[in-house]
């Protein structure tokens, strides 16, 4: 990373089926995108249980990525389902802790969109940069 | 636990990894980590001596954990886990790290300090894997196969050859799909029946082969060497046992509609057999078709049917199946031209695509084999487009393979049966495979126009005397850097081969991946090419992608070879990263059970505890992570692996909690 | 003689990719936009050639062709590559005047030479700008009114296409629309400028109506140039300002959906609908002309050969509406016999520029026997 100026860490959860394959085939085809997500592999979206996100966060991530395969195309039948209805409950969850909505996001990503998640990760990568670093204890306090 | 003694490879990869990733500073770097007893990089750590370099640090060093820091783990974990298996150490005590697809082919600067991060967290998993102990199933030694064109055909036979039982499920009424429909086949000129009807009779007779028409699959449950499929069949209401297949009903039938086998150019019967050699030769009558499904009355088919097999009362009915292996080989559709307006097709007569024009040339089809245009004559001169909906950005943006091929070989046809000026509209040439070129070659020395343009426009609106009753074909010649005008009476289109419009729901009943183009996903485009996401389902043909017979009848017997090999192995491995239940903890508050999308956990009654069967549960972790009482674990995945890997991904980011 | 990979325009070239931009790296030498551009009927054209001359850097800045085109987007449409070839064009020809490494032709020098100093393609003086309305009744825009109406150069200063505006004006009063105008204080929306290659005035006229629209307060806007319609949409930021931005068909469209739009005569024609590139292709309104027309009591509505999105360019598009075409070369006349070759008593037009072509391109006795009609005077005869 370049140093002298902020660069944000982002922890992503990429499913095995869709969206980790879809990161590696990024790779395959070598389209170039920023290096701050740093991936954690896990069978399911629908294995993502909330304290991951909080403990990502609460260990010094900017940001929270987390991807899995479109809705209907579940490696486990509806595993992604399971996770967007937790992943609502997560969202106002960090809403409370003053984290910025910007800094979670969960994205569908199949295993043949190499491109989509590139740019996902570029997108991501920049709003989150913009966003600065987090400072979610400060947030809490003022609230 | 025993105290951990990671050893960390790191792999070059070639320069794919070293090039971008400063490999010294990175094995400094692990050998630093905690519990880390040695890292080491090698070349290609995948290649025999540097499987052998860990197998050496393994039983010379006595280490107890090996983390991988190379390729994906959906490239090699299988080949690392069965090196470090080789020296006694469980397999599930290897941890990937991926710094080439996620990290060094994806960026240009900082791919050094995040392979440390990666690999940091890594080591950090590593210190608290445990091993976890595989078990072996017995394979049920069938294969269901889907699709009973060319690929399924020959997969079907080359299974049943082996002496093992195949279940060949085909929607239509008879086997043979897409090829009994072509007339002559590329680049050699052999007839499609000739070649493919003793196949399909092959079938039909084959002891080891159960095949089921006018059926289709409805769902499948199970994993790999055991699934369970349900197989729905459609009434024929003809009995197939009672049948002699003497046609007398389908002669008397006083019902016709379009005959869907000949592209609607010619008609059928409301019972019928879409073609003179289908297998089974038993027809079907269409309630669409049949008065007597709307008024109860004709029975022309019945009062004349001498084995009197007409079955009025047949229903519906689901069959259930088990299998060790699913090959699925369901074709492709050809795009309908109608929406690309230029072309005028359905709108101008005697624009036609390759298919129709395949039927038409046929001596089976509606023509008896007679190139004719709607008023019964003979054309003078035809324009074969290619690429319509290929190789555009607004259709197809792939490009179907066989297209350039079949329009070379329709301009031989036409050269046989007619006297007519043959035009061939292109954008690039593509005679790639064996005997393409030479075909490419005696066509041109048969007299073929090649005009090298993307047409605009195909009219009616004629400009001149020598346009009058004529088609006119609009395009640049891009070589003359001309506007041409050409008058045909024929116009053949070659329309983009596209995935089946179910696609998307086959995919999800086999659970198998689509790419971008719709088509099935195979597992490795180069190493895997039949092979899905789903273990124990494979692809072949057309389903997978745009190819020509001899690739697919290829391809069929690489998927077939693949069934077979894990069948005729008799077990399977399955998973062991499964759930777990602690019984100390399950509070018996069920919510899991409503959870598990394969009904693995079950309640009992007797303890009030969730239990999870390890051979349904496939390791998904929903369960695990929806647990009130957290005592649900998912093996290989649990939550403390999972937070000393974020942990260890985040340590050189300065947490923003400070623990007072 | 063999043209060697030498290029005299480096720089030139180098902006004309770079606006081209990835899309015409991808461009595969097809042809289909050669065959899709609807010069070829009447002359050579070769936009192909012209991409693959953009390519290899090999491109000819005095040839006429650089100013050919008329950004009708039938090309664009349809490339199966997706090459942006009317930003290619546009690059050329803003390279040509930017760097000066070919000739403008004259009529077009002239025109942009009105725009920069008077705010009008026509040179007419900015005070005149509200004199189509006079007589009318037709009040400036002041904070009270619902609605702004911008006429579009060409409708306010062409002598013949005028009655655009004010059938337009009758229109909205007669279904007791408030409205109002701006007459000098707004300006040409500039798009000829930016398609004839001068960015540099187009960014001026840009600033000086987002400024007036904004200062204006109005939240509705209806113009009668699909030109204007297209680069407000499209290029000006008034959209993210919250000015929503209709052309005179779709409002009249709405008013029909709603009940508001009442028809006591008839208006006995055969009438053939023109689809104007800029409210067809570029901007996907097809649907809402037909429907006005369909409604107007009398009218049947008859389609051309080549209707919606195959429309064929009255040949006025991406400038060329200022410049001199040949005899024998006018698009218009293409149209117009194609008209009546349906049988069609009137074509009618929904764009000032393509009242303006057809008026300067057809002869008189192809006049007498096809109509010209806006829309909006369709729509006012039957009120």
């Amino acid at each position: 990373m370049v140093t002298g100026t902020y660069e944000p860490t982002i922890i992503g959860f990429l499913c095995n089926w869709c969206a980790y394959q879809g990161a590696d085939l990024a790779g395959t085809s070598r389209m170039e995108y920023p290096p701050n997500v740093r991936p954690v592999r896990v069978m399911c979206t629908g294995r993502i249980d909330p304290t991951f996100i909080l403990k990502a966060f609460a260990e010094g991530a900017d940001g929270v990525l987390v991807g899995g395969c479109h809705p209907g195309d579940c490696h486990y039948l509806e595993g992604n389902y399971k996770a967007i209805r937790r992943i609502t409950m997560v969202r106002r969850m960090l809403e409370q802790f003053g984290i910025e909505p910007e800094r979670f996001r969960l994205e569908w990503v199949s295993a043949s969109e190499g491109a989509k998640w590139a740019k996902i990760v570029e997108e991501m990568t920049e709003q989150v940069r913009d966003l600065g670093p987090l400072q979610w204890w400060e947030n809490v306090r003022e609230a | 636990m025993e105290e951990p003694k990671i050893g960390v490879f790191i792999c070059h990869c070639g320069t794919n990894i070293a090039g971008t990733v400063d490999i010294d500073e990175v094995r400094e770097f692990a050998a630093g980590l905690p519990g880390v007893v040695s890292a080491r990089d090698y070349k290609f750590t995948c290649s025999e001596p540097g499987q052998l370099q860990i197998k050496e640090d393994v039983k010379n060093l006595g280490l107890n954990r090996v983390v991988v820091a190379a390729c994906s783990p959906r490239m090699h974990e299988i080949t690392f886990r069965k090196a470090v298996a080789e020296v006694g150490l469980n397999p599930y005590l290897l941890q990937i790290a991926n710094i080439r697809e996620q990290d060094s082919w994806v960026h240009k600067n900082g791919s050094t300090e995040k392979a440390k991060a990666l690999i940091r967290a890594a080591v950090q998993r590593a210190n608290l894997l445990e091993s976890l102990e595989r078990r072996e199933v017995p394979v049920t030694p069938s294969v269901l196969v889907v699709g009973g064109g060319i690929a399924g055909i020959q997969a079907a036979l080359n299974i049943a050859n082996a002496n093992h039982k195949v279940y060949l499920v085909e929607r239509e009424p008879s086997i043979g799909g897409r090829m009994i429909q072509l007339d002559k086949t590329f680049p050699t000129l052999d007839c499609s029946s000739c070649i493919l009807t003793p196949k399909m009779a092959a079938v039909g007779s084959h002891p080891n082969i159960e095949l089921m028409t006018y059926s289709e699959v409805e769902d499948v449950s199970g994993y790999i060497g055991n699934f369970k499929v349900k197989v729905r069949k459609k009434p024929r209401y003809v009995d197939s046992e009672l049948c002699t297949g003497c046609g007398i009903c389908i002669e008397k039938c006083p019902w016709k509609t379009d005959s869907e086998f000949d592209m609607g150019l010619g008609k059928r019967k409301a019972v019928y057999t879409p073609f003179p050699q289908a297998v089974p030769n038993v027809p079907v009558i269409d309630p669409d078709v049949c008065v007597y499904f709307e008024k109860g009355t004709c029975r022309a088919c019945e009062k004349f049917c001498p084995p009197g097999a007409i079955a009025w009362d047949q229903k519906e009915e689901t069959v259930e199946l088990e299998v060790g292996a699913i090959i699925v080989a369901t074709g492709y559709d050809l795009l309908d031209p109608s929406p690309l307006t230029q072309y005028g097709y359905k709108r101008l007569d005697n624009v036609i695509t390759s298919l129709e024009f395949e039927r038409m040339c046929s001596a089976t089809g509606p023509t008896g084999g007679e190139l004719v245009l709607k008023d019964g004559s003979a054309p003078q001169s035809v324009a074969i487009i290619h690429c319509v909906g290929s190789r555009d950005k607004n259709y197809c943006e792939y490009c179907s393979r066989v297209c350039c091929m079949y329009a070379l070989k329709y301009s031989h046809l036409i050269g046989e049966k007619t006297d007519a000026d043959v035009y061939q509209l292109y954008i690039d040439m593509r005679c790639y495979g064996k005997g393409f070129e030479e075909f490419y070659k005696r066509l041109s020395d048969e007299g073929v126009n090649f005009v090298r343009g993307k047409v605009a426009q195909v009219t009616d609106q004629v400009a001149g005397e020598e346009e009058q009753g004529k088609l006119v074909v609009v395009t640049e010649d891009t070589l003359l850097g001309r506007m041409l005008r050409i008058p045909v009476d024929m116009v053949i289109l070659c329309p983009a081969m596209v995935a089946r419009a179910d696609a998307d729901e086959v995919a999800r009943r086999f659970l198998i991946n689509r790419g971008a183009d719709g088509f099935f996903l195979e597992r490795h485009p180069k190493l895997e090419p039949v092979a899905t996401a789903s273990d124990g389902v494979f692809v072949v043909g057309c389903a997978q992608g745009p190819k020509d017979i001899p690739d697919t009848v290829a391809q069929a017997s690489a998927g077939a070879a693949e069934a077979l090999s894990l069948i005729d192995r008799g077990t399977v491995e399955i998973e062991a990263a499964t759930a777990v239940v602690d019984e100390e903890m399950c509070s018996g508050c069920k919510i899991c059970l409503a959870l598990c999308p394969y009904n693995a956990i079950t309640f009992d009654e007797e303890k009030k505890l969730a239990n999870v069967n390890d051979i349904l549960c496939k390791g998904c972790g929903v369960c695990v992570a929806a647990c009130p009482s957290a005592a649900i674990t998912g093996r290989h995945f649990t939550d403390k692996q999972i937070f000393a890997e974020i942990d260890g991904l985040l340590a050189d980011v300065k947490p923003p909690l400070v623990a007072v | 003689m063999v043209r060697q990979i030498i290029n005299p325009y480096k720089e030139a070239v180098d902006i004309v990719k770079e606006m081209g931009g990835e899309a015409l790296r991808l461009c595969y030498q097809c042809g289909l936009c050669t065959g899709a551009c609807p010069w070829n009927v009447l002359k050579s054209f070769p936009v192909r050639k012209l991409m693959h001359e953009a390519q290899l850097g090999l491109l000819d800045f005095e040839a006429e062709d650089m100013w050919a085109c008329v950004t009708c987007g039938n090309c664009v449409q349809q490339c199966p590559r997706g090459v942006e070839i009317i930003d290619v064009m546009r690059a050329m020809r803003r390279t040509i005047v930017a760097l000066g490494v070919g000739p403008v032709p004259d009529s077009l020098r002239v025109t942009m030479k009105n725009l920069a100093g008077t705010g009008n393609p026509w040179g007419e003086p900015t005070e005149k700008r509200a004199d189509w309305a006079q007589g009318l009744n037709v009040k400036p825009f002041s904070n009270g009114a619902q609605m702004l109406y911008f006429p579009c150069c060409t409708t306010a200063y062409d002598a013949s296409v005028s009655r655009i505006g004010k059938a337009t004006a009758t229109v909205l009063q007669k279904v007791g629309a408030s409205f109002g105008i701006l007459g000098s204080k707004e300006a040409c929306c500039g798009e000829s400028a930016r398609k004839a290659g001068d960015e540099e005035l187009f960014q001026r006229l840009v600033q000086e109506n987002t400024a007036a629209f904004a200062e204006s307060g109005a939240s509705t806007m209806v113009v009668s140039s699909p030109h204007c319609y297209y680069t407000f949409m499209n290029e000006y930021p008034i959209a993210q300002n919250g000015l929503q931005v209709l052309h005179s068909t779709q409002y009249l469209a709405g008013l029909l959906r709603e009940g508001k739009l009442k028809f006591s005569k008839e208006v006995k024609k055969r009438v053939a609908y023109h689809d104007p590139c800029y409210l067809g292709r570029h901007s996907g309104v097809y649907d809402e002309p037909r429907e006005v027309l369909s409604s107007i009591p009398g009218v049947e509505l008859i389609e051309l050969p080549n209707n919606r999105e195959n429309s064929i360019c009255c040949g006025g598009g991406g400038g060329n509406v200022w410049m001199e075409t040949k005899p024998g070369e006018r698009l218009a006349e293409v149209r117009a016999e194609q008209a009546l070759d349906v049988g069609a008593d009137v074509l009618a037009l929904a764009c000032p520029y393509c009242m303006l072509m057809f008026e300067g391109c057809l002869t008189q006795d192809v006049l007498d026997r096809l109509e010209l009609r806006d829309i909006t005077e369709l729509v006012a005869e039957a009120m």
